[in-house]
């Protein structure tokens, strides 16, 4: 399952099973969030030894999609497809998704996968988080 | 804690505009001072009588006030820029009707002000799993894709908002965009992003939108006309709180809104005019639901059936709205309640909405922070 390096490896990890993780955290107030971060809790202002890392499992459910026609920013080509994903372990995320044109609706049950890109340097790899529908 | 409504009354009592417009090379001096010196014709006042000034703007960057304001005669006066991204006009247009309100000033002007320049936001230093692949566009494509899930509508309805606005702003000399579109048109626009084309996203150019405000006694003492005072009876602000998911603006809408009607002691459903930061077409949709003219996943139909268009039960951007009139960013809040006031005072001509008395201002700033001002004829 190893390959090419992690594009963001604060923010995800390559799990066992297929699935890669999400690199949150949690407040002792209950809140989880991603991606992890020190700054303190949006939902109780929580800080320091309040938040604690934690995993999250890589599988969730399409809240909204589209695909990307037109974009207004370098170092990405349209059409791409992206996704805003409810995590059964709790936070939404906005991510790119695998499809291209062809966006699972809201409501499809989903999965994180890591898949090799191009890097920032001629002929680099790397792998990036991507969601896609689960089998 | 005490509203606007529990401080002595605010009136509106000039309006002006430079008309929104793709950018240009003219300084900004020229856009700003034209619409300041339209707002004081309109109301019948001259410059020194001013006792406080708003400026604002999001992207002019630092101190862009005074080089612009010194050419009306530098008078001295209290001058403060007010930032709050597509809200700092709404926000420049709050500070000045408070400072009347609670006795700091007799008068006060708001000035919105922009040239379209890119000013990115500094970085919080926490990043997303692909942050740079959702423009603004791109986050309203999806609030289309969940909104037409969600409530059963095709995605092509959305567009009916466009073409509504297209035809308004075609009524609006001020507005960036002045020409009537079919829905043919709209659709088959450029794609821009999900179902959003070209024509369903608001241009970004370059103008200035000015109002003065002012206390009962300045209206008296300045020998203004009453009978075209226009009150605010309401100024609502707040920002976001968690939990609401990918639809925080409308959430955020639908509680600012709600401390807006409550102040005027209105309901939505009363309100004849209502200025929505209409950015793309699903906007006008989430933020007529979230004021409360109909039910959850009702607009679109009110709409087919014409109840937003002028004439109907609620004019929404009589203007043309921000996909027609246009954002320039710091000009847009403070137009949109030039644009109610109009309406209010039954001076606008050709988009006039008949008998309109009760009208609604309403802005939402990135991050996100959001306006409502009430506006009434007395
Ligand atoms: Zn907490």
């Amino acid at each position: 399952m190893d390959g090419p390096q992690l594009l963001k490896p604060a923010l995800y990890a390559q799990g066992d099973d297929g699935v890669a993780w999400l690199n949150g955290g949690a407040c002792a107030c209950g809140h989880v969030f991603f991606p992890l971060q020190d700054f303190g809790c949006e939902m109780c202002g929580g800080f320091g030894v309040d938040l604690t890392p934690q995993r999250l499992k890589g599988l969730g459910r399409i809240v909204a999609s589209a695909t990307v026609h037109l974009h207004a920013g370098k170092g990405r080509e349209a059409p791409f497809d992206v996704g805003v994903v409810k995590l059964d372990d709790g936070p939404v995320v906005r991510t790119l998704l695998t499809s291209v044109g062809d966006a699972p609706a809201p409501g499809q049950a989903v999965r994180a996968v890591l898949v090799e890109v191009d890097g920032k340097e001629p002929g680099q790899r790397v792998r990036d988080l991507r969601f896609e529908v689960q089998a | 804690m005490k509203t606007l409504s529990d401080l002595r009354p605010v009136y509106v009592v000039g309006v002006g505009w430079h008309p929104y417009r793709y950018a240009t090379e003219e300084p900004y001096v020229t856009l700003g001072l034209t619409a300041v010196r339209q707002a004081l014709a309109d109301a019948g006042v001259e410059w020194p009588s001013m006792d406080a000034a708003f400026v604002g703007t999001a992207l002019l960057g630092m101190a862009s006030g005074r080089p612009m304001l010194r050419h009306l005669g530098a008078t001295g006066l209290p001058l403060v820029h007010v930032e709050n991204a597509s809200a700092s006009g709404s926000a420049a247009f709050r500070a000045a009707c408070l400072e009347v309100a609670c006795g700091l000033a007799d008068t006060a002007l708001a000035l919105g002000i922009d040239k379209a320049i890119p000013r990115p936001r500094t970085s919080s230093g926490l990043g997303g799993l692909a942050e740079d692949a959702f423009v603004a566009f791109t986050h309203f494509a999806l609030l289309t894709n969940e909104y037409a899930a969600r409530n059963g509508v095709a995605p092509e309805d959305v567009a009916l908002v466009a073409v509504k606005n297209h035809g308004n702003g075609a009524l609006n000399p001020n507005a960036q965009r002045q020409k009537a579109r079919t829905l043919d048109e709209v659709l088959g626009g450029k794609p821009i992003s999900g179902t959003l084309t070209s024509l369903q996203c608001c241009p970004v150019g370059e103008g200035a939108a000015s109002v003065i405000v002012c206390s009962e006694d300045a209206i008296q003492r300045l020998g203004i006309d009453p009978g075209r005072a226009i009150r605010v009876t309401a100024s609502a602000v707040g920002s976001e709180t968690p939990g609401a998911g990918n639809d925080a603006d409308a959430a955020l809408t639908r509680t600012v809104i709600g401390r807006a009607l409550a102040q005027a002691q209105r309901k939505g459903t009363e309100l004849d005019v209502l200025e929505v930061h209409d950015a793309f077409t699903i906007e006008e949709l989430l933020y007529a639901e979230a004021a409360g003219l109909c039910g959850e996943g009702q607009a679109i139909h009110l709409l087919k059936e014409g109840a937003f268009h002028l004439g109907g039960q609620c004019a929404i951007s009589p203007s043309g709205g921000l996909i027609a009139m246009g954002h320039p960013i710091g000009p847009t809040g403070v137009g949109q309640v030039g644009e109610v006031v109009t309406q209010l005072r039954g001076e606008a001509g050709a988009r006039q909405h008949k008998g309109a008395r009760i009208g609604m201002a309403h802005m939402v700033g990135l991050g996100s922070v959001a306006y409502a001002h009430v506006l009434e004829r007395p």
